[in-house]
């Protein structure tokens, strides 16, 4: 026991010696102050952005501006939210379609079903940014009621597609049954 | 501190707004994306809130079953049944009477309208029961 009190002793004494306590403290200070700072530095908050994203989803499925958010699982056009709009409004100029595409999509962070209403932004020419085509659950044109290839434009005053929207109507009963 | 907690617990289960019925969710799933969320329709939908006038008259209550939108639903016989006993009364303030059954159901939308817009003309004609 002795030996290691020894040890510690020497250990003490040496750093004493070497290391001034002014040296320590602005060491230390250094560390404490450089720890609350590094949130602050662009670095930081990069990578910060995909750690938790919109509906507290983690990763791309949580960036609305990638075709992976999870709530784009159906989507059939460019995102909105790469053209100047937001995955819940239509970008300046344009007017949402009254008449939409809707459909199912399971949030990974709460694992329930959601509907989705994937309005389409008319008005525009078509935005050509961010094509996103997934359609998990879509069906061919015979099954008129589960295709989303018809111009849901139709509904609004312009007929022309910009880009689409996906907005959260509710919580689904149950997940829609092509899936 | 445990009453703040239940006052948050209330507002989140509250927030998010889930279909309170298989019947809603159907709605919102199969109707609501072309007739709109409150009936209202568009300019090349016809409107479920124009539902009152047929009200009453004979053969509407088959009419309901053939228009396209409702015989070609994605929906079993039943709960195309169950939705559209939900779907007339929200419309037209009334219930069903007697309430559409799933045998009704099948056999009506497997006869659909061809023309479901004159039909509906014919009907209107016709005075009330």
């Amino acid at each position: 026991m002795s030996r290691l009190d020894h040890w510690f002793e020497g250990m003490a004494r040496q750093s004493a010696r070497r290391v001034s306590r002014r040296h320590w403290f602005s060491r230390f200070g250094a560390v404490l102050v450089g720890g609350a700072a590094l949130p602050l530095l662009p670095v930081a908050r990069a990578a910060e952005k995909h750690t938790l994203g919109e509906d507290g989803v983690k990763g791309p499925e949580g960036d609305p501006t990638r075709c992976e958010y999870w709530r784009h699982c159906a989507i059939d056009g460019f995102l909105c939210s790469c053209c100047g709009g937001s995955h819940t409004a239509c970008p300046p100029g344009t007017e949402m379609s009254p008449v939409t595409w809707i459909g199912t999509c399971r949030n990974p962070a709460d694992g329930k079903d959601y509907i989705i209403s994937y309005n389409d932004c008319c008005g525009k020419t078509y935005c050509g940014r961010c094509m996103c085509n997934r359609n998990e659950g879509e069906r061919p044109l015979y099954h008129w009621y589960r295709n989303n290839d018809i111009n849901w434009c139709g509904g609004a005053k312009a007929q022309t597609y910009s880009c689409s929207t996906a907005v959260v109507v509710k919580t689904a009963k149950e997940a829609q049954p092509e899936k | 501190m445990k009453r703040l907690v239940a006052t948050l617990g209330i507002l989140l289960m509250t927030q998010s707004a889930a279909a309170d019925s298989y019947e809603e969710h159907d709605y919102i799933l199969n109707c609501s994306g072309c007739h709109r969320m409150d009936g209202s329709g568009s300019r090349t939908v016809p409107p479920l809130d124009a539902m009152p006038e047929l009200s009453g008259k004979p053969g509407a209550r088959e009419y309901w079953i053939r228009v396209p939108g409702a015989a070609q639903a994605p929906l079993s016989d039943a709960r195309l049944a169950a939705l559209m006993n939900w779907l007339v009364e929200r419309f037209t303030g009334k219930t069903v009477e007697p309430a559409y059954t799933a045998k009704e159901v099948g056999e009506l939308r497997r006869n659909p309208l061809r023309d479901p817009i004159e039909r509906r003309k014919a009907i209107l004609r016709l005075p009330a029961r």
